[in-house]
């Protein structure tokens, strides 16, 4: 058989609409037969959002398309993932010069939720669960490029163990004394916000007084992009300009003066209820509720705020002293975090299924990956799947060293 | 040396002999790991096969070593490599290092492939394996100089090198080379990789080192006789 695999690749034509074509070589018989139609979707979307207007668009990804992989424009990259992708997979991405991912059944099924979600109602919560390496992490990744895509203000968490894990300067927060603050961090984090949202920053006004220090202040009515300036500038007062930006958000994100909607999507969520590693002077361990940026995120994971969707992972890999073989939601989110974000819609991110293997394996060789000769034939293949058990992580690594 | 400790430990005969690293008596034969091998019918077999196949039937054959395996992307000179990488038995270090070189060369040959014109790509090796075993071949030397004495002074005599001892030279100083002349803070794969690519290219201080050895055999030339063997 002539194996070839499916792309879908998503350019721009020059009225500033977007359309994505697939291009069908040959197939091989999983469906019995061999398709060379090529089938075209068009579908419209804005960058500028009118105030009060939102563009209506279908997204191209359907059932149908489960499988195949489609490419994120290099510009997306660059903007909605400053930091927000799994290590492995930037390297991939620098190593073929574009960034493609697998459109897998939970991305999907997550995306069909959003697209029918109420936003009168109260912020539904998706847990991506699942064993070690079976692609949470990038299911996460192609919602959070969905909500971009569609106009969302994303508030894009990468990974939530980062600000529980090996901090280096901690500072008595100014606001609350019992709290610890962590500047660094929460800098990082709202550079990262600044790139993504750039076109929300200057449209979204705070309606609050905020002052800092004594003859610093943000007045009410400013604009959002003034509050994060004020974050990045002043590196002490950033964890507190972190907690006013996510209060903001949520007190605005459902009124009915407001035009955006609110995406909050959170990488290793269990983090939040979890243990850390880090230690106050005596050396006693530092509670998660006792830093700012996690008291701040965990008021947003609550689901007493409307006009938008929190979307999370819980994984065990990074996490503090969690056995090995804990996967599902309740073990890694605990009796607390299990008791706040109850309920929520988990969803299940399983190993590749044989179509998706065979897919991943096309795509491997025709970005020239798989270079050893026996790799190519059937025999190699059947070995991989042994040695991989499908796993997505694993058979990544597997085949980057064959 | 059984024989003469069996008196005095009477009571207790320890249970497991090594016996890979004492010589086997020469009537075990070696064992066979290839899978292809097996799976040959009656009828493709040599008249040679055959006599193997009846000579396996009443002999005793030795243990497997540990490296070897009937995978399809087992390849010896890696495994050679990578047991010559190897410090204190730790195995999976030397094989972590050995599968992160591979992947290193092949990330930055694939990152110049898909960033190539058409006329370069052809020219561009993205295969790890192609380009470790070139680079090796590449620092084999073809002579080598042995220590000979004669009238009281040592005289060094460009001498011909087996197979096995020109890999070993060539893998020794790849190794040798990446440890000590490398900067400190990069890590051994890394530093591998440089060096391989180099070698490929035929640049290097590893293709040096071989120059040299050749240029110091050809100017000892003279004594090439006082060699008996």
């Amino acid at each position: 058989y002539l194996y070839a695999h499916l792309r879908l690749s998503i350019f721009p034509l020059d009225t500033g609409c977007f359309h994505c074509s697939e291009r069908i070589v040959q197939l091989p018989s999983w469906n019995g037969f061999v398709f060379v139609e090529a089938v075209v979707f068009i579908f419209l979307y804005g960058f500028q959002l009118v105030s009060s207007l939102f563009v209506s668009f279908q997204a191209c990804h359907s059932e149908k398309h489960v499988g195949q992989f489609y490419t994120v424009p290099p510009a997306h990259v660059r903007i909605v993932f400053p930091y927000g992708l799994p290590r492995r997979y930037i390297e991939q991405v620098k190593t073929f010069n574009e960034a493609c991912l697998m459109v897998r059944q939970p991305a999907l099924e997550v995306i069909s939720y959003l697209k029918k979600t109420d936003f009168s109602k109260p912020a539904l919560r998706y847990v991506f669960y699942g064993v070690r390496g079976s692609g949470k992490s990038l299911s996460l990744c192609h919602t959070v490029h969905f909500c971009y895509t569609q106009g969302w203000l994303v508030l894009h968490i990468p990974d939530a163990l980062r600000w529980v894990k090996d901090c280096t300067e901690l500072l008595p927060s100014s606001y609350n004394t019992s709290r610890f603050d962590q500047p660094l961090q929460a800098v990082e984090w709202l550079r990262n916000f600044r790139t993504t949202n750039e076109q929300f920053l200057s449209k979204i006004k705070i309606k609050q007084r905020y002052v800092w220090t004594k003859r610093e202040f943000t007045e009410e009515g400013s604009l959002l992009g003034e509050l994060v300036d004020q974050g990045i500038s002043r590196v002490k007062s950033s964890s507190d300009v972190v907690g006013a930006l996510m209060k903001e958000l949520r007190l605005q994100s459902g009124q009915p003066e407001s035009n955006f909607r609110l995406a909050v999507a959170v990488n290793s969520v269990n983090a939040l209820w979890g243990k850390s590693n880090i230690m106050k002077e005596d050396r006693s361990a530092v509670d998660p509720e006792e830093l700012t940026l996690i008291h701040n995120l965990r008021k947003l994971m609550n689901n007493d705020w409307t006009g938008g969707a929190i979307i999370t992972t819980v994984s065990q890999t990074g996490s503090v002293l969690i056995p090995k073989s804990a996967y599902l939601p309740q073990e890694l989110l605990g009796k607390k975090g299990f008791d706040t974000m109850d309920p929520f819609v988990p969803v299940s991110v399983p190993n590749y299924s044989e179509k998706e293997f065979e897919s991943c394996y096309l795509y491997y060789m025709d970005r020239h990956w798989l270079q050893h000769p026996q790799s190519l034939t059937e025999d190699g293949k059947k070995e991989l799947i042994f040695l991989s058990n499908r796993n997505p992580t694993m058979l990544e690594r597997i085949c980057s060293s064959l | 040396m059984a024989a003469s400790l069996t008196g005095l430990l009477k009571p207790w005969t320890p249970r497991v002999f090594l016996v890979r690293w004492s010589r086997y008596n020469p009537y075990y034969l070696e064992p066979e790991f290839r899978k292809e091998v097996y799976s040959k019918s009656e009828a493709e077999l040599t008249a040679e096969e055959k006599e193997q196949r009846e000579l396996k039937v009443i002999r005793p054959i030795k243990a497997a070593t540990h490296g070897v395996n009937s995978s399809v992307f087992y390849d010896p000179v890696v495994s050679k490599f990578t047991n010559m990488m190897m410090k204190h038995g730790e195995k999976t270090l030397a094989r972590q290092i050995m599968t992160q070189t591979l992947e290193t060369l092949k990330r930055k040959q694939v990152e110049k492939y898909h960033k190539a014109s058409e006329e370069q790509k052809e020219e561009i090796e993205c295969n790890p394996y192609a380009i470790f075993h070139q680079a090796l071949d590449n620092c084999k030397p073809v002579v080598g100089l042995a220590n000979i004495q004669k009238g009281g002074k040592n005289y060094q005599v460009p001498v011909p090198l087996t197979d096995s001892r020109r890999r070993f030279l060539a893998m020794k100083w790849m190794i040798t080379e990446c440890r000590e002349n490398k900067h400190r803070r990069t890590h051994m794969y890394e530093k591998l990789s440089q060096e391989l690519m180099a070698a490929y290219m035929k640049e290097g201080n590893v293709i040096k080192k071989k120059f040299e050895l050749h240029k110091m055999a050809e100017a000892n030339r003279a004594y090439a006789h006082y060699r008996w063997w």
